[in-house]
């Protein structure tokens, strides 16, 4: 008998029988595709920088802020990509400076202290800030922002506002700052645009704190700004600088935006509203019209490279710190 | 039905043939497309032309865009564009490669002539200013700065807007204005100037900002700007930008403008090249704000 049932079976084809073994491939590769996808994308971008990497004066790269791809005919091109990293580095730090607090306080909020409606209402408006494409950013920064921007920090020479500017580096010029799109303009936009995306994360981080650990501060008497520091903080530590990395990912990734509001100008900047240019600008400025497989071109994918390091290097970072942080926690008890 | 068919197929052959033969010609009967790529400072001149000739001929549909001369030389190569607009003399390389890549010569048109303006914000007073100090302002390593240096009374840091390193502005003021090093090579940019990726940025930024100074093409005036008179040498009177001055030479930075085509133009394209350089073209290169041929 089951001799005959193993035959029939055999005889039968069965649908669900068939598309198993596919259908566990499928999968394998959903899984598997974004490691391809990464090193697909790592191939190719090192695939076209690789010819200038050994010809490229790379001190020059990394020391100089001379950048002229396009010379005059009979000069030299220069690659100095100094500025351009500074450019990078201050525009995101000007940034997060602004929504880590901003965005931790208002997930704190929302988590912890508004209720209902609001809070409701809160969540969804905080999710649409999210969905405004980063171009529409940049124009807000170039039309609305940067006016703002440039009003607030103009005064007379020799007035009381212009010399705090001066002292502060606020602005080089006792004037004030030269024009709208700059440094400060660009971070305040790259801190909107990173803003929603920490505050729903360390806003999931802070709710995964179980209640008891919040009823047992309220049992001995913590007032709730004790109860988010000293418990609701520490507790949640992990998820809520897994949120600022993300922040500062994106930030240092943008593009569009930072090449409209930030006023596109190769210079390493001394005060808080001067203007400067980004890696992500640059490449997308200039790319367009490159000759395909000149050393501009292939200098600017070495951008990409450098871009690409620097990213990992901050999810490397945070890893390590996360990993720091929940050993030590371990550790005490 | 073997018999009928001799009929059938030489008719198709026939089609085959005028379609084969003169495929230019039939594409035109139906809406020929006339692909036009390059400077940006012409893209409005060529979208001006571009609609003025859809006025004339509805038939032919010119698709004009920017992107910059370089851009439009490359497209000459590949050919992806039948006219290229360019804000410069085509390079001796650039030449050779579209010689080298569509087998054919390149041909030169002279449409019209612009004037690069100076622009500066009209809460400066400042009216004239020489090549000289323009050299001293804009190059590499200039002694210029501040705007008390060209301007007494005026204070403050010059604030400069350009444009981005690929555009043929960018080439043409560097050229015209930056100088020659002591050893006869072409001066750079200094650094810190803001590269704006349109002409009508530049206008646009210099009207924002008191202390700014740009240079754009003279057909991006706006109210919201002044111009300033060149001089070619300190002390000398200025030239203000004008249609006479740009053709005879006299304003110092003033240039021509081409179209490239590679090959000696044929049907639609060489039609709309003489309805260019004719009357009706040129009325639409005064309106653009550019200087017209006469």
């Amino acid at each position: 008998m089951p001799d005959s049932t193993s035959n029939l079976r055999r005889r039968k084809f069965n649908f669900f029988d068939a598309i198993e073994k596919p259908t566990e491939w499928l999968i394998r590769l959903c899984g598997w595709s974004s490691i391809i996808g990464l090193a697909a994308i790592f191939l190719f971008i090192f695939k076209e920088a690789a010819p200038m990497v050994p010809r490229l004066n790379w001190v020059e790269f990394f020391t100089s802020p001379r950048w002229i791809p396009n010379p005059a005919p009979g000069n030299e091109p220069s690659f100095g990509a100094l500025a351009l990293l500074v450019g990078t580095f201050t525009t995101t730090f000007i940034g997060l400076m602004i929504a880590v607090p901003v965005g931790l306080g208002a997930a704190v909020y929302i988590s912890e202290f508004a209720k209902g409606r609001v809070k409701e209402t809160l969540k969804v408006v905080i999710e649409l800030l999210a969905a405004i494409p980063s171009i529409v950013w940049g124009f807000i920064g170039l039309m609305v922002l940067g006016p703002i921007v440039k009003w607030v920090f103009t005064a007379e020479p020799g007035s009381a506002w212009s010399v705090v500017m001066v002292t502060l580096h606020l602005a080089t010029a006792d004037s004030g700052a030269s024009q709208g799109t700059n440094l400060l303009t660009g971070g305040i936009i790259l801190a909107l645009m990173s803003v929603p995306l920490i505050v729903s994360l360390s806003e999931d981080a802070l709710r995964a704190v179980p209640d008891t650990f919040r009823e047992a501060a309220l049992a001995l008497g913590a007032n709730p700004w004790d109860t988010v520091r000293r418990v609701l903080f520490p507790a949640a530590r992990n998820g809520l600088l897994a949120a600022c990395m993300l922040g500062m990912g994106r930030a240092i990734g943008e593009t569009m935006a930072v090449l409209l509001a930030t006023g596109h100008n190769n210079r390493i900047p001394l005060a808080l509203t001067d203007p400067v240019r980004t890696m992500t600008a640059t490449i997308a400025a200039e790319m367009g019209e490159t000759v395909h497989g000149d050393a501009h071109y292939r200098v600017l994918f070495i951008l990409g490279i450098v871009l690409f390091v620097i990213t990992c290097g901050i999810n490397v970072a945070s890893d390590l710190i996360i990993k720091g942080v929940r050993n030590s926690n371990k550790g005490p008890k | 039905m073997y018999m009928k068919s001799p009929g059938k197929f030489s008719r198709s052959l026939l089609l085959g043939a005028i379609t084969l033969m003169a495929a230019r010609e039939v594409s035109t009967a139906f809406g020929a497309v006339i692909r036009v790529k390059g400077s940006d400072t012409m893209v409005q001149l060529a979208s001006g032309w571009a609609e003025a000739y859809h006025k004339v001929k509805p038939g032919v549909q010119v698709d004009a865009n920017g992107g910059g001369t370089g851009t439009g030389f490359a497209a000459l190569q590949n050919n992806t564009c039948d006219i290229c607009d360019a804000s410069r003399e085509i390079k001796k390389e650039e030449v050779e490669k579209v010689k080298q890549v569509t087998g054919k010569d390149v041909k030169e048109f002279v449409v019209a002539y612009d004037a690069l303006a100076v622009y500066t914000n009209p809460a400066n007073p400042i009216t004239t200013i020489s090549v000289e100090e323009l050299t001293e302002i804009w190059a590499e390593g200039g002694k210029i700065t501040s705007w008390d240096q060209v301007m007494p009374g005026m204070k403050g840091k010059i604030v400069l807007f350009g444009r981005q390193n690929n555009s043929g502005t960018y080439d043409y003021f560097r050229e015209h204005v930056a100088g020659k090093t002591p050893d006869k090579k072409q001066r750079e940019f200094r650094g810190g100037i803001s590269e704006m990726n349109g002409s009508a940025e530049v206008v646009e930024n210099v009207a924002k900002t008191p202390l700014g100074m740009g240079y754009s093409g003279m057909g991006y005036k706006i109210d919201k700007v002044h111009w300033l008179k060149i001089s070619p040498k300190k002390g000398e009177p200025g030239v203000e930008p004008a249609a006479d001055v740009a053709r005879n030479g006299k304003y110092p930075i003033s240039r021509k403008l081409y179209l490239y085509t590679a090959g000696e133009p044929t049907g639609e394209v060489k039609a709309y090249i003489d309805w260019i350089l004719a009357a009706d073209g040129q009325k639409v290169v005064e309106q653009e704000g550019f200087v017209p041929l006469k």
